[in-house]
């Protein structure tokens, strides 16, 4: 039986969504990230993030990181842009 | 803070795969901060021994900066064995005062009596030292109810070792002045009538006529035109002149207690009902006056269990002395007035005349007082088919 394509491109959005971090942004002052995969690099200036599909640029001053788990961290600072290298 | 944490810096090549490590242990990492060629982090103690190993894998090398907690603080005091068992028999004791009541406090008493309350409280088990755990509210609060009538609601409220106790004592519905059923005013002593404010009833003695002890003043039985009789409710304010008398007596010879310079104080600890004596004095007199205080801590509001009685003691040396005129004729006086005060608190007193007299070592003072009061008192009258009405009946001028 054939799918329907408009289906098919909903169920793979819907799936894609299940892997993606879940990035939450408190003003430009603290960042919230889950489902890390690790940390590229870590200065006072810049944040990289690795996500598994994505890495999360994080630029910024004075940037901490206030708390690890295995799974999200949150980073503390001016945080002054926010990029994503897919 | 009970598991304790490490302060420590990472210098290496790659800190960031530190971090990559720690997490994939499922290490905790929190207050990371980057300066120059390292950073500093902080870890939980036990976390911190785990991952000493694989930083060195890692290719980074770790030093502790700052340790804190409560494994630290035991590691430091650990040659200290008072400090720890004082802190032990702190929180033992905290735990064990717990168990008990400090305070009870009572709210709402209108009628009855503070002491009287508490010695009730006490007979049911609440009183200051009872054992929490014992002590069942609910039934404490019935039980109290029921033993006496006067109290209408109660609850009993314990919040830590503090107990509340909300009362709300009965109504009592006022008392419903009878005005309906049939009776006469009469006089309740000898006297001279001055006024007479009848509301009700016909009235049978004319203002400034002598009355004697029971006589009728304002009848209950009106009559009308026709010669019908009814009976009504008297009603007056029947205000006389009367004479009172009165006598006291005073020994010529008196004994006195008077103070003198011995003194005493007694003190006790008073620890959740336990009263332990940590200072003893006496008096050698036989006879002597103490006064009691409590003192009771109550940092923040908080009543401790704990306080200090102290009892003053003062002896009492017997005085034998005898009265002169003077000071026999004040003394009477003094009584006199108090008599004045307490038994003729509802008379207007007009005047008054004193004769003192002094027979046998016996002083005597006899007061007599003119007065205005109300003498009047209500008579039911009987209404039987047998009873005879006819001296209630007013007398009418208008006979034929």
């Amino acid at each position: 039986m054939k799918e329907h394509p408009k289906e098919t491109k909903r169920k793979t959005s819907f799936l894609s969504t299940l892997n993606a971090p879940c990035i939450e942004l408190s003003g430009n002052r603290e960042l919230l990230i889950e489902g890390s995969k690790g940390v590229l690099s870590y200065s006072a200036d810049s944040v990289r993030v690795n996500t598994g599909g994505m890495i999360v640029n994080i630029a910024g001053r004075e940037l901490d990181l206030r708390c690890i788990s295995d799974s999200a961290l949150i980073i503390d600072g001016f945080i002054m842009s926010l990029s994503f290298t897919v | 803070m009970l598991r304790g944490w490490v302060e420590f810096s990472v210098c290496g090549k790659y800190p960031e795969r530190f971090i990559n490590i720690t997490s994939r242990h499922r290490v905790r990492l929190w207050k990371v901060r980057r300066s120059d060629d390292r950073f500093t982090a902080c870890m939980y103690r036990s976390d911190y021994r785990r991952i000493r190993p694989l930083a060195r894998g890692a290719g980074v090398r770790l030093k502790v900066m700052q340790k804190g907690g409560l494994p630290t603080l035991l590691y430091r005091y650990r040659e200290r064995v008072g400090i720890l068992i004082g802190a032990c028999a702190f929180v033992l004791s905290i735990f064990v005062m717990s168990l008990f009541i400090w305070s009870v406090d009572i709210t709402g008493l209108e009628t009855v009596s503070r002491s009287e309350m508490n010695d009730v409280l006490r007979n049911h088990g609440l009183y200051i030292g009872a054992f929490k755990p014992l002590l069942d509210y609910q039934r404490l609060a019935r039980d109290v109810m029921i033993e006496r009538h006067e109290i209408g609601w109660m609850a009993v409220n314990v919040t830590g070792s503090y107990a509340s106790v909300e009362i709300k004592e009965e109504a009592v519905p006022p008392e419903v002045d009878d005005v309906y059923s049939p009776c006469n005013v009469k006089a309740r002593s000898d006297g001279v009538i001055v006024r007479i404010e009848a509301a009700e009833g016909e009235t049978v003695v004319m203002e400034g006529s002598g009355v004697i002890e029971g006589q009728l003043i304002v009848s209950g039985i009106r009559t009308d035109e026709k010669g019908t009789h009814r009976l009504v409710h008297a009603d007056a304010r029947v205000m006389a002149r009367t004479m009172r008398q009165a006598s006291f007596s005073m020994k010529e010879q008196m004994k006195l207690l008077r103070p003198n310079a011995e003194e005493a104080e007694r003190r006790e600890l008073n620890f959740l009902g336990l009263r332990l004596p940590y200072r003893v004095g006496a008096v050698d007199s036989p006879n002597a006056v103490s006064n009691t205080t409590t003192e009771v801590p109550a940092p923040l509001g908080i009543t401790l269990p704990i306080g200090v009685v102290t009892d003053h003691v003062s002896a009492l040396s017997e005085e034998e002395i005898i009265l002169d005129d003077n000071s026999a004729e004040e003394l009477l006086a003094r009584e006199a007035q108090l008599y004045e005060v307490f038994a003729l608190q509802n008379c207007a007193i007009e005047s008054r005349e004193y004769h003192m007299e002094h027979n046998g070592g016996v002083y005597t003072l006899y007061a007599t007082y003119t007065c205005v009061e109300d003498i009047a008192y209500t008579e039911p009258i009987g209404t039987d088919e047998n009873t005879d009405l006819t001296p209630y009946v007013a007398p009418t001028e208008n006979k034929k």
